[in-house]
């Protein structure tokens, strides 16, 4: 087998391949019989996982197997939906990921695992041989969780907005022409699922663009919890600036324990019933469903009740040592499930891949996830999280230090431009 | 030298995470230090590329605020963790990342990010790329 150089690979294909779109020009680079590693999902976790295997292997060939042409990075989509950030700003395709390190992309939906012949059916019939599977296709919704609530009405008038994308706009739109003194109703969901300080962020953020545009609106979170993180520091938030525990509060939170969980959708009159049996009018309701590991995940027998159950060692599937779990499906708890966390369980999972290749050890796994999040452009907060391997039938040990209130402005506005710098630096390293 | 350091200890009273500053929690140090001694060290590249969600690829991210880590002299890589750990130097967020590694994890950490080039991952204007990708 011919081995290059990563200098050699870029020489080849990086700055010639730019715009070119070198779809497939892996099969070409590369020996048939070099192992081939495919990658269903080209989200943050799919995508670094393509990234991060060349960088540590010139010769594997690399399939990603994404239906989208393109992807809209959730991370600042918060900002979008208070309308002062795009989608543009967010969105990235695959070209760099094609033509700096010669990954295959085939858009298309993955369907069936053929375990025994180690080969992947995707929806257009293709059938792709794999050495070794890395599954991150994101989570999947659980809308029937509120009665009368569906993915058809997530996808028109009542958006849930929880993948970056059409249903971001239409919130954002319904929040700019709503009429004045109306109310926004969020329903956040129980634990676990994506980015959990967002539902506040988001709210805190429409907050903010609502006591400029339309004062005396008012946003009411029912929360099917009785806690989230950054919680006092939002709560902080919302008094100084949003008149919580006021008659005039523009914002409120309802968890569970006072009736916050969120039974029902009436789309005819706009109400939201709760857990107390209090029906809530909103001029804007935006359901937040509870989550589950994606469909392709639960369809081929990767999950055992909602989520995937992995190796702590490499998140290769408890069901099939060549397949591997990363991302918002597996259960990875205590880890939350964060694009941050993906990309790093996807170094993890690269390491233990390349280390068998090439008959080494697998290393020691670790995880950090130094998360972000925002009150507004001025009020940031950060979680530093590190998860220590314990074992590979057990779950990582966590340690973490997160923010508190501050009355130091300078400490809120730091964190902020933390936030924005993750932001950047983050799609940065993913996609290029 | 007297006045640096009356200063280094108001600020570490500002920053220190048992002032109501911060909230900490699960693993303590010592349980910290007792699963480190249970398993292999992680490697070098292993705990380095945990860094680049922030300082880019390989510590190699030179257009952002963050400072970059790619080619970073180990002595010095070693000496401000370290600072970091102990809350010796001013951080909004370096503490509370730096404060669970060893000084054997330091050191593997300064050796990979030694060995980066110096040199800004790949091209500086991406955004503008995949616009022009787009068209």
């Amino acid at each position: 087998m011919k081995t290059m150089t990563r200098r050699e690979l870029i020489k080849l294909f990086g700055n010639a391949a730019i715009g070119t779109g070198l779809l497939g020009a892996s099969n070409l680079a590369f020996a048939k019989q070099s192992a081939h590693i495919v990658i269903v999902g080209g989200g943050v976790g799919g995508a670094a996982a393509a990234k991060y295997m060349r960088l540590l292997n010139s010769d594997v060939r690399i399939t990603i197997i994404e239906p989208q042409p393109q992807y809209i990075f959730c991370p600042g989509s918060n900002e979008v939906v208070a309308d002062f950030d795009t989608l543009e700003t967010l969105t990235v395709d695959y070209n760099t990921l094609k033509s700096r390190y010669a990954v295959n992309v085939i858009q298309d939906y993955a369907q069936e695992i053929d375990y025994t012949g180690k080969s992947l059916i995707l929806a257009k019939g293709d059938v792709i041989h794999y050495d070794k599977l890395i599954v991150s296709p994101g989570p999947d919704f659980k809308y029937n969780a509120v009665e009368g609530y569906s993915k058809e009405l997530a996808e028109g008038d009542f958006p849930a907005a929880w993948h970056a994308g059409p249903q971001t706009l239409t919130l954002r739109d319904q929040i700019k022409s709503m009429p004045q003194g109306g109310t926004v109703l969020i329903s956040s969901p129980v634990d676990p699922y994506r980015c959990p300080p967002a539902p506040y962020e988001r709210a805190s953020f429409i907050a903010n663009k609502l006591k400029h545009t339309n004062p005396t609106a008012k946003i009411l979170i029912l929360d099917s919890k009785d806690d989230f993180i950054f919680h006092d520091v939002y709560m902080d938030f919302w008094k100084k600036e949003h008149g919580l525990g006021t008659d005039n509060a523009r914002i409120e939170w309802v968890p569970a324990k006072n009736g916050g969980h969120v039974t029902k959708l009436d789309t005819n009159n706009r109400t939201l019933t709760t857990a107390s049996g209090q029906t809530l009018r909103g001029d804007v309701i935006n359901i937040i469903p509870p989550e589950m590991a994606g469909s392709f995940v639960r369809m081929n027998g990767l999950v055992k009740g909602d989520w995937a159950p992995i190796n702590s060692k490499d998140f290769s599937s408890k069901r099939d040592k060549d397949v591997y779990v990363i991302g918002d499906s597996a259960a990875a708890d205590p880890m939350p499930k964060t694009g941050y966390i993906a990309s790093n369980q996807a170094k993890v999972v690269t390491k233990a891949i390349q280390a068998e290749l090439t008959g080494k050890e697998i290393g020691t796994p670790f995880i950090t996830n130094n998360c972000v999040a925002m009150a507004a452009e001025d009020w940031g907060m950060t979680v530093a999280e590190t998860f220590r391997y314990a074992g590979n039938d057990r779950a990582y040990e966590e340690s973490y230090v997160m923010s508190n209130p501050t009355e130091n402005p300078y400490h809120r506005h730091i964190r902020a431009e933390v936030a924005k710098n993750w932001q950047r630096t983050f799609r940065k390293d993913i996609f290029s | 030298m007297k006045k640096r350091l009356l200063m280094s200890v108001g600020l570490a009273c500002l920053l220190n995470t048992s002032v109501s500053y911060a909230i900490t929690g699960g693993t303590t140090a010592e349980e910290n230090a007792k699963l480190r001694g249970e398993y292999p060290m992680p490697s070098g590249e292993m705990l380095g590329d945990n860094c680049s969600a922030c300082h880019g690829t390989k510590g190699a991210e030179f257009n952002e605020a963050m400072p970059p880590l790619a080619g970073m002299k180990k002595e010095n890589f070693i000496k401000l963790m370290k600072a970091y750990r102990e809350n010796e130097f001013p951080s909004i967020v370096m503490h509370d990342v730096a404060w669970v590694f060893s000084d054997e994890e330091i050191e593997a950490m300064a050796d990979f990010f030694s060995a980066q080039k110096p040199e800004e991952w790949t091209q500086a204007d991406w955004n503008a790329s995949i616009k022009e990708n787009r068209q």
